[in-house]
């Protein structure tokens, strides 16, 4: 009786589930009507080229922009419009696409900063000179320490982490991620700016996060990587979804394929286009 | 300087570093609030009122105070907080002014544009270190804590904290009540040191040169505040002996030049990462901000 499994109804419930989702920026409509379902322990993909959608179905994700319409919900929790804290309580943890790291702190510090949710200690507690509290100070660190060779950080740990390399300084971030405990970690082009070697370690995470019991859900341009480790794809366009499914397959399909290398009709349209634009804009 | 003068300057340094404390801890959490002047008066006012009407003994008006000031960091807290960066400050500002307002027209209560007489007993080294010590002690206890973590990561990215699992709201609430407690303490200070309070004695002055202290001596550690307003209100003294008038032109370019190139103030463990980190042979990919003077230079 003591686990409390979501499969007592009968159907899986999928770690992330989103339905329907729009969000429109002034007459841009940035992500339409978009349904993505990940399971549990699954890595995946979602691509396109650049101004697809992506980061801004991520950004719903985690609660920086509040979708327009559509539901997502962590393990049948409905999380549309609560505010991200709360969101990161369910086990939703991220990564960004511009690093964004906390400037004068250290490697360690940053990651320590990352275990809030790990800590329980009271601001009482803290100034009575807590036992309890001097430990928690201690696991947080060796934690940290932990998390820090398992997403291989070469450098030490006491650096500046705004001096690190641009590989370690995503890795730090990751880093700062698990530091939450979470149970879907969302990573926004974790490999950008790595080389061949450095991706294929990134892959290999992956697969040891995926064990460990981790969802992931990643934005990746890097084909190789994606193929060599997601086991599903979405593939969006211009706020569309194009394919889902594996990554093989939908990257056969023709408007995936002309997603991400045009058509030949394309440029006519886009020149024509130009040329109406001037016309009516220009004074 | 004789030697009353240094005492006399000694204190202020110490009221101030109590207030520059008060403001630090906000902005430690990515508040800019300079509610602290506000929280300052209304407890001294209160002490004051309290120990002439009642009798009240001295160490329990400096708890009142305390109380008071945390008790209106959360009031502060629960209007101001909503706004966005400087609106917020610029509200905070506003509290200053309203507090003259109140003060001059509550005469029943605070002496009116006149003033109050204040008893003095608590306006001693011993306790002025005291309240420092403890200020000091919770800081620095902080610092390294759950709640220290959270400040440092709302201060530097609010939306990444909150990404992380932090409410800024309730770090930025707690934010201000530390800042309300330090400033009702330090409000009580001020007023048993000078045994007389009035309209100008926690206004615009008082928080240009909290703020000041602050910004010289480092917004990103608890030390900081202190060693600003020791520097930042002992140095214009010192000045004044030799060049008259002038103290203020000096002490203005000093908070310039600390501006462009200490950004971050006298006390600044980021500056002392990156020497560190180049001193161990490599360069950091962007050290502009960084002159490796030493502190110790300055304060002596």
């Amino acid at each position: 009786m003591t686990s409390a499994s979501p499969e007592a109804s009968g159907s899986v419930t999928p770690a992330v589930e989103i339905a329907g989702l729009t969000k429109r920026f002034g007459g841009l409509t940035a992500v339409s009507d978009i349904d993505i379902e990940v399971a549990e322990r699954r890595i995946h993909g979602i691509l396109g080229p650049n101004g697809a959608g992506k980061t801004t179905v991520l950004n719903m994700i985690s609660g920086f922009i509040a979708p327009d319409d559509g539901s997502i919900s962590v393990f049948g929790h409905e999380v549309t419009r609560i505010p991200p804290h709360r969101i990161a309580r369910h086990g939703v943890a991220r990564t960004y696409q511009n690093i964004r790291l906390f400037a004068g702190m250290t490697v360690l510090e940053t990651v320590v900063a990352g275990a809030y949710l790990r800590r329980s200690s009271t601001i009482g507690g803290t100034l009575l000179l807590s036992p309890g509290e001097r430990r928690e100070r201690r696991r947080v660190r060796e934690q940290a320490h932990s998390i820090l060779e398992q997403v291989g950080v070469r450098s030490a740990h006491d650096e500046l982490a705004e001096t690190l390399s641009y590989g370690d300084q995503r890795r730090v971030e990751i880093a700062r991620a698990l530091a939450t405990d979470p149970k879907v970690l969302l990573l926004d082009e974790p490999t950008a700016g790595m080389n061949d070697a450095e991706s294929h370690e990134i892959g290999q995470l992956l697969l040891e996060l995926r064990e460990s019991g981790l969802t992931l859900i990643l934005i990746e341009h890097n084909m190789r990587l994606v193929e060599g480790f997601c086991e599903s794809v979405s593939v969006m366009n211009s706020g569309v979804m194009l394919a889902q499914g594996t990554p093989g397959w939908c990257l056969e399909q023709d408007d995936v394929r002309e997603a991400y290398f045009g058509k030949r009709s394309d440029a006519a349209r886009i020149a024509t286009l130009r040329r109406a634009r001037r016309g009516s804009g220009g004074s | 300087m004789s030697t009353t003068a240094w005492i006399t300057t000694l204190q202020f340094a110490g009221v101030n570093a109590l207030f520059a404390l008060s403001v630090y801890a906000s902005l430690w959490t990515g508040v800019l609030s300079l509610a602290p002047i506000f929280f300052g008066a209304v407890g001294a006012f209160t002490f004051g009122y309290l120990s002439a009407a009642l009798g009240l003994p001295p160490f329990l008006g400096l708890v009142l105070g305390v109380v008071i000031g945390a008790g209106l960091g959360v009031l502060t807290a629960g209007i101001v907080i909503r706004l966005s960066s400087h609106y917020l400050a610029m509200a905070t500002i506003a509290m200053v002014l309203i507090g003259r307002v109140l003060i001059i027209n509550l005469p029943d209560y605070t002496g009116g544009a006149a003033g109050t007489l204040v008893p003095g007993e608590l306006g001693t080294w011993l306790w002025l270190i005291g309240c420092l010590a403890i200020a000091g002690f919770v800081l620095s206890r902080l610092a390294g804590s759950r709640f220290g973590f959270a400040a440092d990561a709302v201060r530097e990215d609010p939306a990444v904290a909150q990404t992380l699992g932090i409410s800024t709201r309730h770090i930025q609430l707690v934010g201000f009540i530390l800042s309300g407690a330090f400033a009702g303490a330090a409000g009580v200070m001020q007023a048993s040191f000078l045994q007389y309070i009035g309209p100008d004695t926690f206004y615009t002055h008082l928080g240009f040169v909290t703020l000041a202290a602050v910004v010289l001596g480092g917004a990103f550690h608890w030390a900081g505040p202190i060693v600003g307003a020791l520097v930042f209100t002992i140095l214009p003294e010192l000045l004044r002996d030799v060049m008259g008038d002038y103290d203020r032109v000096v002490t203005g370019v000093l908070l310039v030049a600390i501006i462009i190139y200490m950004p971050r103030g006298l006390v600044d463990l980021r500056r002392f990462r990156l020497f560190r980190h180049r001193s161990r042979g490599e360069a950091p990919p962007g050290a502009s901000a960084s002159r490796d003077s030493a502190n110790q230079e300055v304060v002596s």
